[in-house]
């Protein structure tokens, strides 16, 4: 035995402290189960430290600073100014704010938390190397929950100017020139944030357009967004290598036959994010892994080791913190015996872009392989009275439902606070709501919800504040 | 070597599903045909399920306290020749069938929910659920692309370890419904739609007759301060039961003494004769035989009422109900054809089915089939109670305790032997002065019980 090394015993350890993790936590301690949580970072993992929130923050801020300069409301007149290591400043308390919340529920709940890196050594124990230590803690569950990290490319090596997005949310000035390689929710919602803080931004996508997986009219709006900014947005392009200097970084890339380079204080690589699942130890007790990296688990979240259980970024499914979440919540109750399952219709999903993206369920093309007939209605912004007195008139919200029985199956929304409109849509599509169930939810008025009763109405073909055609 | 599978098998006519309350065996342990495996509650009773095979016990696939339904495998052996391996492989459609246990021949009914799970168009599975060792079952399986239903509705029913997808929804486009869930539970769904109609009503009914604006017990001021506990089988169903017959049946409870001076006196002299035969005789028999006495001459008090073809049922035999206090609650034992039997005999049965009452070794059909009831809580103190009636029977007679007390004979004041009596009545089928008749009837008989040896 090493010295310093002891076993302890805990009914649930849980791997990870992210949104998957200290949510399972909570649920497996409210379920009368003794938790310890293993983080090598800090609580709230990348969504409370280094994505979700952070990144929402400077949003917001970006936004803000961004309408001030040029007041979107004639007769009010703005002078915008900026300090950037404040606005971090600011960013930072917030990401404080949130994690010393998950400290406190962690306390009232009596999870202990533990900082370290885990490594299984048998298929009911791990090793968790602490910076001058290890301990040994034996489990009767486990619940992996480790999230994932950005890709990094061979050609584009991470170093001081090569960046991920965990560095771009920190850095101590604002860049005056920035590439963004990778035109995913990450590299436009960041990308477009540096760009309205002032920063002269390109963005370096490999496929025909940004956000390839979304709506190509949505896109669009956003597009239009980007070039106000002066944002440069070169499409089919890849990169080639970097060369980084003391003062700067350049690009080099492949647009068709042509090799281009760009030069910049930094380059922001956001091609994708891979599961943590390698260094583990998963291999020696007998984990299955598929092809991707990802856990292999069924719909109590079990992994193929029967007291193993695995939620999140790391087991199939889209990367998301709600996701992740979710599926704590099922294999806590699982755990403490309750017969709980990953039974979802639909995650929505949210683009913190200018404008934002937001859908839920299936999308038009979707629906007509599932159901054949699809019904859609489509309401703009524009038509919305609050909307316009908001001055945020750009967008449209579009419902997808099963034509012979109006069952509404998906939904996009484009535009101001899409993210917001989106929850009422997912509860339609879990509660089975039909297209009529929805019109004849009476809607508070002025606001932008009523978009929702009025997509449906348009679906019916029967909407108020547009022409039908 | 060979691996047997060992199916739940039928616990009797019409039960198809059981909990599996606990393992007597783990994996490893050796055992010889006929040693009890584990214990599985059913409707109202517990039994020991033994095993069909010698052999060694591999695996476990039913956990304690979850619900398996006739033909889910429970456990698999390790057995000397063949076994019956091929029957192992954990279909899809061995988990399906619950679909098919409300039909009669179990064989041909799995064989078509076969057909039908394979006709289904299943959705491959993304997930190793479905080659994993010990797969969850059908209901712990996501149907929400499959089934409409809302979230809650799709949790209750994994709750219940119902398959969802095995549920017929009333609601719009087929929705499914909690009461759906309910209903199939029930077993009315399926098999019988045009029974479940009736029953659901029912239910329905029983529900819309609860006190109105009483406050939701869900809603809570004080969480912390409280502890949920599921409830087990035999409660729910002791709820259910006592529900239904409180909101059907019109309950009325006459009440009365009986001066039993004369049998206290009897019991006295018959005790050793009962020790010689090793037969405990305690005051039930005496009532049981009264009881059917006072039936015979009011026969309308031994019937049912058929509500949906208006006509009262009565009963040519007499099957009388004991309720019996055990650990997990109350069972109503029967004592069948009461009138053909020697006080002795009915001594020795009574003591035979609360035992094993208590013991839960009552086979399912030891605690049916009764034509009314007797509820003694004399035993352990008390005099006059309001019983509810044993629905569907019409009336139960409530046995409080004996006392010595003062009373005006001729005039005079003697010690006297009194034992409180309490009838309760469904008012839909007997009138007040009926019922007091009868309960005037019992108390002759027991307040003079040489006239019980006409009775015998």
């Amino acid at each position: 035995m090493v010295v310093g090394e002891f076993t302890q015993e805990v009914d649930v350890l849980v791997i990870g402290a992210g949104p998957g993790g200290y949510v399972a936590a909570i649920r497996a301690a409210q379920l009368g189960k003794s938790v310890t949580v293993v983080d090598k970072g800090n609580l709230g993992g990348v969504c409370l430290n280094v994505g979700c929130i952070p990144s929402k923050a400077l949003i917001s801020a970006a936004e803000f600073y961004e309408r001030s300069k040029q007041s979107p409301f004639p007769g009010v007149n703005t002078q915008a100014e900026l300090d950037f290591a404040k606005v971090m400043e600011w960013k930072q308390s917030v990401v404080e704010k949130m994690t010393s919340g998950v400290k406190t529920l962690f306390k009232g709940n009596k999870i202990n938390f533990v900082q370290g890196e885990a490594f299984f050594s048998k298929a009911d124990e791990v090793r968790v190397m602490k910076e001058h230590e290890s301990e040994r803690y034996k489990f009767q569950h486990c619940i992996i929950a480790t999230g994932s990290r950005p890709i990094e490319l061979k050609s584009l090596p991470y170093g001081k100017r090569v960046i991920t997005s965990t560095e771009a949310l920190s850095l101590d000035h604002l860049p005056e020139s920035l590439v963004v390689v990778g035109g995913g929710y990450i590299g436009i919602e960041l990308g477009q944030t540096f760009a309205k803080f002032g920063s002269k931004v390109t963005i370096i996508e490999g496929t025909k357009s940004i956000l390839p997986t979304f709506d190509p009219q949505a896109v669009r709006l956003v597009q239009r967004n980007l070039k106000k900014l002066g944002v440069e947005v070169v499409t089919e392009a890849f990169a080639q290598g970097v060369e980084e200097r003391e003062d700067g970084v350049t690009l080099t890339y492949k647009a068709g036959d042509a090799e281009k380079s760009v030069q910049a204080e930094y380059v922001l690589v956001t091609v994708g994010r891979r599961p943590n699942t390698d260094e583990l130890g998963l291999e020696s007790i007998g984990v299955k892994l598929s092809d991707k990296g990802l856990i292999e688990v069924d719909e109590q979240c079990r992994t193929s080791v029967p007291n193993i259980y695995a939620i999140g970024d790391i087991v199939a499914g889209p990367a998301l913190a709600h996701k992740a979440s979710y599926e704590g919540k099922v294999a806590a109750e699982v755990i403490a015996g309750k017969k709980s399952a990953v039974d979802y219709r639909c995650i929505p999903s949210v683009v913190f872009s200018d404008p934002e993206i937001a859908s839920v369920g299936l999308s038009e093309e979707e629906a007509k392989e599932q159901y054949g007939e699809v019904a859609t209605g489509r309401f703009p912004y524009a038509a919305n009275g609050r909307a316009v007195a908001l001055n945020a008139s750009d967008g449209y919200i579009k419902l997808v439902a099963d034509k012979k029985s109006g069952l509404l199956v998906g939904a996009q929304v484009i535009g101001h606070e899409a993210s917001n409109l989106i929850a009422e849509l997912g509860l339609a599509i879990e509660m089975s709501a039909t297209l009529e169930d929805i019109a004849l939810t009476i809607h508070a008025h002025p606001t932008l919800g009523e978009m929702v009763m009025e997509a449906s109405e348009v679906a019916l073909g029967s909407p108020i504040h547009i022409v039908s055609k | 070597m060979g691996v047997y599978a060992f199916r739940l098998p039928e616990l009797g006519e019409g039960l198809h599903e059981g909990r599996l309350e606990k393992w007597l065996v783990k994996p490893g342990d050796t055992v010889q045909e006929d040693d009890a495996l584990a214990e599985i509650e059913n409707d109202k009773t517990m039994v020991e399920l033994p095993s069909p095979v010698a052999g060694k016990v591999l695996e476990l696939k039913v956990e304690e306290g979850a619900t398996a339904v006739v033909g889910d495998i429970l456990l698999t052996f390790e057995v000397e020749g063949e076994g019956n391996a091929a029957e192992t492989a954990d279909t899809p459609a061995a988990h399906a069938s619950d679909a098919g246990v409300q039909g009669a021949g179990l064989e041909s009914v799995t064989a078509s929910v076969k057909k039908e799970s394979q006709a289904a168009p299943e959705t491959p599975a993304q997930t190793p659920a479905a080659v994993q060792d010990g797969a969850p079952g059908a209901e712990l399986a996501s149907h929400a692309h499959e089934v409409l239903a809302t979230p809650g509705v799709r949790k209750y029913a994994r709750e219940n370890g119902v398959d969802i997808t095995k549920v017929r929804g009333t609601g719009n486009n087929g929705k499914v419904t909690k009461e759906d869930v309910d209903a199939y539970l029930r077993g009315g769904q399926a098999s019988a739609p045009a029974a479940a109609a009736p029953e659901a009503a029912l239910g329905a009914t029983a529900r819309a007759q609860a006190p109105a604006g009483a406050p939701a017990v869900s809603a809570s001021y004080n969480e912390a301060l409280e502890e949920r506990q599921p409830l087990p089988n035999i409660r729910k169903l002791i709820a259910q039961a006592m529900a239904r017959s409180a909101y059907t049946a019109p309950h009325v409870t006459v009440m009365d003494e009986a001066d039993v001076t004369q049998l206290v006196q009897l019991r006295k002299e018959i005790k050793p004769l009962a020790e010689e035969r090793g037969v405990k005789v305690s005051y039930l028999p005496f009532i049981v035989k009264a009881m059917v006495a006072a039936l015979k001459k009011h026969p309308v008090l031994n019937s049912s009422l058929d509500e949906e073809k208006q006509e009262l049922v009565l009963k040519k035999y007499y099957h009388i109900g004991i309720a019996t206090d055990t650990d997990r609650g109350l069972l109503v034992p029967v004592i069948r054809d009461a009138d053909r039997k020697s006080m002795w005999t009915i001594a020795e049965e009574i003591n035979d089915l609360a035992t094993r009452a208590r013991e839960n070794k009552l086979g399912p059909q030891e605690i049916r089939g009764s034509t009314i009831s007797i509820t003694n809580i004399g035993s352990v103190g008390g005099m006059f109670f309001t019983p509810i009636i044993n629905y569907p029977e019409v009336a139960i007679l409530g046995v409080g305790r004996i006392t010595e007390r003062p009373i005006m004979k001729d005039g005079e004041v003697v010690g006297a032997q009194m034992l409180a009596l309490s009838l309760s009545f469904d008012h839909r089928v007997v009138d007040g002065a009926l019922a007091q008749r009868f309960i005037n009837e019992i108390k002759r008989l027991l307040e003079n019980p040489r006239l019980l040896l006409m009775e015998v």
